[in-house]
């Protein structure tokens, strides 16, 4: 019994402590864009949010749940669907699929498009992001 | 009544066998302290408010701050998720629960400060009580390209 909770307990430390969400990534842009500065504006667009005009596909990510995924919230997943963007140099992440937690997993699952806009972001209507 | 005792005993088990979550909670309590105070706080880049501030925050997640205040350099640094000790209690009950309960809850993390070559971050200063609540005191340097062009005085 005492040797199986030692088991139990190594792989629960092992998959938990790397318990974020899977991610996917594909850029594809021939022209990468340089990365964005901590100050420069991300605009979040949800599922309701429209895209502007001339806009610039960057690439997509996607989330997953891994099955060890504790950190896996909208407002997370979109915190970190920014860091990826600005690190992409875009300035729009537009979620296009949104799985909400249900029976099969506890976690959101969404596919995010990335955009480069050069007009205004904070005129967009948008998400706010909020702490969980 | 042996069997009574047996019930209780398990009842205890089981209720004991979350150590992290019953002994940390999900959230964790952090309280940000600037030098000079009055900074504004953002955190994942959403404004909380002006030094001294205090936030209970989920354990499983790492997180961005930042500090503004006119006159002076703009202070980034994280809060990351590390393994939080109490989790090794679950070995010492065999709660095997727990072993499950504490990471769904986050309670399996702490959060730190982040660190560079097993320092803090030049200017943070940091230290984390009793109870587990995590003072934080961030130092602020002089922005050396903004230029004072006056004072206001208070009239007496």
């Amino acid at each position: 019994m005492k040797q199986m909770t030692k088991v139990l307990f190594l792989i629960t430390v092992v998959g938990f402590t790397r318990c974020g969400p899977k991610i996917t990534s594909n850029f594809t842009n021939p022209n990468p864009q340089p990365k964005l500065l901590i100050g420069e504006k991300v605009a979040l667009l949800d599922m309701e949010h429209k895209l502007p005009k001339n806009i610039l596909k960057v690439g997509n990510i996607r989330f997953q749940d891994s099955g060890f995924s504790t950190d896996c919230s909208f407002n997370s997943l979109m915190n970190q669907a920014r860091i990826v963007a600005r690190k992409n140099g875009a300035n729009i992440v537009k979620v296009i699929d949104k799985k909400k937690p249900g029976l099969w997993s506890l976690c959101y699952r969404l596919k995010i498009e990335l955009y480069k806009y050069d007009g205004d972001v904070s005129a967009i209507p948008q998400y706010e992001l909020k702490l969980d | 009544m042996r069997t009574i005792l047996k019930a209780i005993l398990l009842f205890s088990i089981l209720l004991l066998s979350s150590c992290a979550t019953i002994i940390s909670g999900s959230r964790q309590n952090i309280k940000i302290a600037s030098k000079p105070s009055s900074a504004r706080v953002y955190i994942n880049e959403i404004e909380i408010g002006n030094t001294p501030i205090q936030r209970k925050l989920k354990r499983n997640q790492d997180y961005s701050i930042i500090l503004k205040l006119d006159g002076y350099e703009t202070y980034e640094t994280k809060l990351e998720k590390k393994f939080n000790a109490w989790y090794i209690g679950n070995i010492a009950f065999g709660g095997l629960i727990g072993i499950i309960i504490d990471p769904i809850t986050g309670a399996i993390h702490k959060l730190k400060p982040e660190e560079i070559n097993g320092s803090p971050k030049r200017g943070t200063t940091y230290n984390t009580m009793e109870n587990g609540k995590l003072f934080i005191e961030i130092s602020m340097n002089v922005d050396t390209n903004s230029e004072k062009i006056g004072q206001l005085k208070r009239e007496s």
